[in-house]
């Protein structure tokens, strides 16, 4: 079975068109998502500003950091859970769209500098490193940014979603 | 009362940024990206404050210092969420003060959390000062919390009327 055929069967599954055909089953996963991708990205954005030296100057690098990071992942599952049920109910449609493609590759970039700005923050370390991690929070910062465009951008160039 | 609301709302859709939010194609997701991206920081910056508060999640630092180091990128944001907002209501004002679910979320949900989010902002330096919050600061953060999601929620209703 290909990727087209899988999202055609799982458009149909059973449990996937009792949640889109429930009004409040769906609209639950909706609001799952939404604000769940508001913590995922603003947390990551702290912690990039914070690593890009512009906020929470009072603490160290590693301090929030620690601190922000597991906000982050756990927003991040409930993100990519909801997302894929939102996905699921219309997925033979959303899978060949290109600005729904574009939106799927410019997250999982955005999550990929996330990663490297949590390793490079663990401690707080000087000179070239902390450089490098610099560069990541800022890519960080763009690609979460790039997110949300493609994600709006589905509406309004494809009509979906 | 309620005639001066519409005449402000026709007026707003007659402005030049509510026409062009709604009549070019690239500019209302350009400005829902403004919107939600401010939504992001602000609601990242009050939530860590809100889960500090509560005792869940790292330790690193305490409540009180969180709250005054993220209360900049706080306010910074919210002055984003506010730009944005304003423009995608001009783009279609007098349809926005028809819709029930508009109606309270910027009536009712957004101002209670605002007030609450003030109020709690303001009492978390005494809270926060030690790692262990007390008890009235534990339900304080979660309030806040559902105060947000309801805002979140009522949002996300919006156009299902």
């Amino acid at each position: 079975m290909d990727l087209l055929g899988f999202c055609e069967w799982l458009e149909h599954a059973s449990w996937i068109v009792t949640i889109s055909k429930t009004g409040w089953m769906y609209q639950s996963v909706e609001i799952t998502h939404y604000f769940s991708l508001f913590i995922l990205v603003g947390t990551s954005f702290i912690v990039d500003l914070r690593v890009l030296g512009i906020a929470a100057r009072r603490e160290s690098v590693s301090q929030i950091s620690e601190q922000l990071f597991p906000w982050v992942w756990t927003a991040l599952c409930l993100a990519v859970a909801s997302g894929f049920i939102m996905f699921a109910t219309d997925a033979a449609d959303f899978y060949p769209d290109w600005v729904f493609r574009t939106k799927m590759a410019v997250i999982l970039i955005a999550i990929l500098f996330t990663i490297v700005v949590q390793l490079t923050t663990r401690s707080d370390l000087p000179g070239a490193t902390h450089t490098f991690s610099k560069l990541a929070a800022a890519a960080s910062l763009i690609f979460w940014v790039g997110a949300i465009l493609a994600a709006v951008e589905i509406a309004a160039i494809s009509g979906l979603g | 009362m309620y005639a001066l609301l519409e005449a402000i709302a026709k007026w707003l859709e007659g402005t030049w940024w509510g026409t062009g939010a709604r009549t070019t194609l690239w500019a209302y997701p350009f400005i829902q990206l403004i919107h939600f991206s401010g939504i992001s920081l602000w609601l990242g910056t009050n939530v860590a404050v809100d889960l500090r508060l509560l005792g869940l999640g790292k330790n690193r630092q305490t409540a009180a210092q969180l709250s005054e180091d993220l209360f900049a990128w706080n306010w910074t944001a919210f002055c984003i969420v506010v730009l944005g907002g304003f423009l995608l209501f001009s783009a279609t004002a007098t349809t926005f003060i028809t819709n029930p679910a508009f109606r309270i979320k910027l009536g009712i949900l957004v101002p209670s959390a605002l007030v609450w989010h003030i109020i709690v902002q303001s009492k978390a330096r005494v809270w926060g000062r030690t790692a262990d919050t007390p008890t009235v600061a534990k339900l304080a953060g979660l309030i806040e919390l559902l105060l947000w999601l309801s805002v979140v929620t009522a949002a996300v209703e919006i156009p299902n009327f």
